[in-house]
């Protein structure tokens, strides 16, 4: 091993582990404060059926620390740890061909093997340090704010989600070794959380398919409900044999290939259109590269990125419609045996009605995800020009600074758009290939309202880049943002006498009216919109005051 | 707007926090000529040029193109201007040709018969993506947007980078024929012999300071010239000193070795009367030359420079 890589590698990255570390910590701490002030919570806990307890991977006596931590476990934890761990991983080899590094890296008389095993063994103990700290910083958060967490096993539930992260993190590892390409490395890393999340979450729900979400490693991060059995280590033991074996194969790759250097990038979309029969499709799909205007220009630069994004959404959710008609009676039976303010403070919809299924699925999670994804992207692009360096040719043409940040803008509204479209056909198709009779107003007034809520969280990427600069500044202060507000609506908007903080999220704004059931919310309509004409305004002026870098 | 001058910086202060990039520079370029912007790396000239091009706003002072200002004119100007900037970086997901198309619509059309001129001349291939072009490809595609709208002014931040030495032939003639035309092209460079082979006026900038501007020809004529001489025998070590026009005379036994400026008569007859034996002589180039003749000049700028370090320590 290298020591000075080894010791390169932890540096890069510090600073990511530790937000990320510090923002779970905040978000355990705001959760168990908000959960403890809901009396009668354990009322609640205790009239709950067998197989919700189950589900939820804790005991009765557990209270609303167990719910809480169990909520915690089950999305935002994993989603952040596997997030960190593919990001290094794809970066570890890949990061360093694009960026041109690789030429002055191998010039020194180091084998290519010995930059592997350096970068792999930074990854193990970035991921390893991170999860200690995690697991002591919940410990700290159940003492700070007087929760009982002393039934728990929070480290066993650590592991757990340490040992399938890692896992995504040795995909994204060994994709970006064996091909140098970060992009595709990430994307199909990306790709498999959130199928694997999807399954897992999804398939135990169909009589007959319990079984098929074991293949899916996000199966074993609340496998054998580590919280109250400890970690199970058969399936860690098999995970992380798999995860050196890929390993393995990365390492194989990059013996045998070429390495790039930098500039000449080429996208997952290229890759797949030099294949005869998928290149023909894909083409047409992605069109010519639009040169005729800026707007035009941002748009085609996120097709690759909203055709993704957005036909996965769009076949999720028509299929979600035959999946309610299949789900009907097994989850109803479940949910009908549960009082209702219990289902409204864990946040579950009621799953009874098509309504509520679309409510809970499609515009508490997919949705926001999906937007998200689309409108952060769009809303950094003005600054991405910095990053990039194209901004000094851009602005030799005889257009304002205001001229051209107003028409990434326009892009980034187009593309929200876009995606409530996307949602509207959607659901109303699922709504009418299963004949659920869902009111077409009221999924109309669904799209407008996630529309809305990209609009604020691209405004919020876009105030971030046109105020400091810096593309990452962006993309993550509109990740920010979004994951804030669904941490804030998730945890604190649980508990009735908190509803004034959990105002300060949009996505209270997004779900506190149902909209699938009840239509426009105006009220809520109205600050969705004016937050991200703020923002964008703010942006604006910021952008055209200071200086440009690059 | 007819009449004023090509480009004018006035009183030009950029501080990025603590450090002063550029501090007080004034400097005018006339229309028709080719300005040489010369300085070592880290001496303030892409930050003069991101100012005059309103990518960055002055501290203090203000620039003009075309007596417009370039803070509150900035469309206007641009639609009259070619710019490269340096390290230039383009859309690498785009072809050459679809590059080309794209400022072109931005710019609201451009005359297609010019940029295929232009190309061909620099012999550029438009068809690949940007991303897989060799440096010096991307920089015929960079010359071609400064050049393709036949702008009246052109600045140039280190255009020759990665160009092979015909391209770069061709691409002085260009810009001669473009200021012949009546243009003016402003060239920033730390390449002395391309400065020195196509400027017709040089500004010598360090440590964010003008040192001096000067006409190439000028400069020429009062420059310095080296010339080493041999004698059959020994001469006295003073044998050269005094002498009109010359200068650090040193003798080292029967080779005397010396600079000189203006004619070389005076040194010559006294030469002869040595009886000297052969005789080489070499010009000294630009930075010498500058180093020369603004010495005062140049070691105020790095003690101001050093003091601007100093005072930021100090804050």
């Amino acid at each position: 091993m290298l020591r000075s890589l080894y010791l390169k590698s932890i540096r890069d990255r510090w600073v990511g582990v530790t937000v990320a570390v510090v923002s779970l910590f905040l978000v355990v701490w705001m959760g168990l404060w908000a959960y403890s002030g809901v009396d009668e919570a354990d009322t609640y806990l205790q009239q709950m059926p067998d197989e919700m307890i189950a589900m939820l991977g804790i005991t009765r006596d557990s209270g609303t620390t167990g719910l809480m931590f169990s909520t915690m476990f089950s999305f935002l934890a994993p989603f952040v740890f596997a997030g960190l761990a593919l990001s290094i991983g794809a970066s570890a080899i890949a990061g360093e061909e694009r960026d041109g590094t690789m030429n002055v890296l191998t010039s020194a008389p180091r084998s290519r093997s010995r930059l592997l095993w350096s970068k792999s063994a930074g990854l193990l103990t970035l991921m390893v340090l991170g999860a200690v700290a995690t697991w002591v910083s919940y410990e700290a958060a159940a003492q700070l704010s007087g929760a009982d967490a002393s039934g728990l096993d929070l480290g066993a539930a650590t592991v757990q989600t340490t040992v399938v992260s890692l896992f995504y993190g040795a995909v994204a590892l060994a994709i970006g070794a064996g091909t140098g390409n970060r992009s595709t490395a990430s994307g199909i890393a990306t790709g498999f959380v959130v199928v694997s999340f999807l399954a897992a979450g999804l398939l135990p729900l169909f009589a007959g398919w319990e079984d098929a979400a074991k293949i899916f490693p996000w199966y074993y991060i609340d496998a054998g409900q580590p919280m109250i059995n400890g970690v199970d280590w058969a399936p860690m033991a098999v995970l992380a044999g798999i995860s050196i074996a890929l390993a393995l194969l990365g390492w194989w790759g990059l013996l045998r290939r070429d390495l790039r250097a930098g500039g000449g990038h080429v996208s997952i979309m290229e890759r797949l259109k030099r294949n005869e029969r998928l290149g023909a499709i894909l083409t047409r799909l992605q069109g010519k590269g639009s040169t005729r205007g800026i707007i035009t220009k941002s748009l085609s630069d996120q097709r690759s990125i909203t055709v993704i994004a957005g036909g996965s959404f769009f076949l999720f959710l028509v299929a979600m419609g035959p999946m309610f008609k299949a789900l009907g009676d097994t989850l109803g039976d479940v949910v009908d045996s549960m009082p209702d303010a219990l289902l409204a403070m864990i946040g579950y919809a009621d799953y009874t009605t098509a309504t509520g299924w679309y409510h809970g699925e499609a515009m508490s999670i997919y949705g926001p995800l999906m937007i998200s994804i689309v409108v952060i992207g769009a809303g950094a692009a003005l600054v991405r020009e910095e990053k990039l360096r194209t901004i000094g040719v851009l602005l030799s043409v005889p257009m304002s600074r205001a001229a051209i940040a107003l028409r990434k803008l326009a892009a980034m509204v187009i593309l929200a758009m876009v995606v409530g479209v996307i949602l509207f056909v959607g659901i109303t198709l699922g709504s009418a290939v299963a004949n659920l009779g869902m009111d077409v107003g009221n999924i109309a007034a669904a799209a407008v309202m996630l529309t809305a809520l990209g609009l604020m969280i691209g405004a919020s990427a876009y105030f971030f880049g046109g105020l400091m600069g810096k593309h990452s500044a962006a993309i993550w202060g509109g990740t920010g943002v979004a994951v804030a507000g669904w941490a804030i609506n998730t945890f604190v908007g649980v508990n009735p006498d908190l509803e004034w903080f959990a105002k300060i999220s949009p996505f209270y704004w997004l779900l506190h009216g149902y909209p699938l059931d009840n239509g426009i919310d105006w009220t809520a309509l109205a600050v969705l919109m004016t937050e991200a004409v703020v923002l964008a305004a703010l942006g604006l002026w910021a952008y055209r005051r200071r200086d440009l870098r690059g | 707007m007819t009449d004023a001058p090509a480009i004018e910086v006035d009183h030009l202060t950029k501080k990025f926090g603590d450090f002063t990039a550029v501090e007080d520079v004034s400097l005018t370029i006339e229309r028709g000529e080719i300005f040489g912007f010369l300085g070592p790396n880290g001496a303030g000239k892409s930050t003069t040029i991101r100012s005059i091009l309103d990518l960055i706003r002055p501290t203090l002072g203000s620039c003009r193109v075309l007596g417009l200002d370039s803070r509150k004119d900035a469309v206007e100007i641009r639609r009259h201007l070619g710019f490269l900037p340096s390290d230039l970086a383009l859309y690498p997901n785009l072809t050459g040709k679809q590059t080309i198309q794209y400022m072109a619509n931005l710019r609201g059309g451009v005359d297609w018969a010019r940029v295929d001129a232009i190309a061909e001349r620099f012999g550029a291939d438009l068809d690949k993506k940007v991303g897989d072009y060799s440096s010096g490809n991307r920089q015929k595609v960079g010359l071609i947007l400064a050049f393709m709208h036949n702008p009246q002014v052109v600045i140039l931040d280190e255009p020759i980078t990665g160009l092979d030495p015909l391209v770069q032939l061709e691409f002085h003639t260009l810009m001669r024929e473009h200021v012949t035309a009546g243009n003016t092209v402003f060239l920033s460079s730390h390449t002395l012999s391309e400065v020195e082979r196509v400027a017709d006026r040089v500004g010598f900038i360090r440590r964010g300071h003008l040192i001096a501007v000067e006409r190439m020809s000028d400069l020429h004529e009062k420059s310095l010239r080296r010339v080493s001489l041999e004698f059959p025998a020994p001469v006295a070590a003073t044998a050269f000193d005094g002498i009109e026009g010359v200068h650090d005379a040193e003798v080292e036994g029967s080779t005397v070795t010396a600079r000189y400026e203006g004619s070389m008569g005076p040194l010559l007859k006294v030469a002869t009367d040595l009886g000297v034996l052969s005789l080489n002589t070499a010009s000294v180039d630009l930075d010498e030359i500058f180093l020369e003749f603004y010495r005062d000049e140049t070691v105020a700028a790095d003690a101001g420079g050093a003091g601007n370090a100093a005072e930021g320590d100090a804050a």
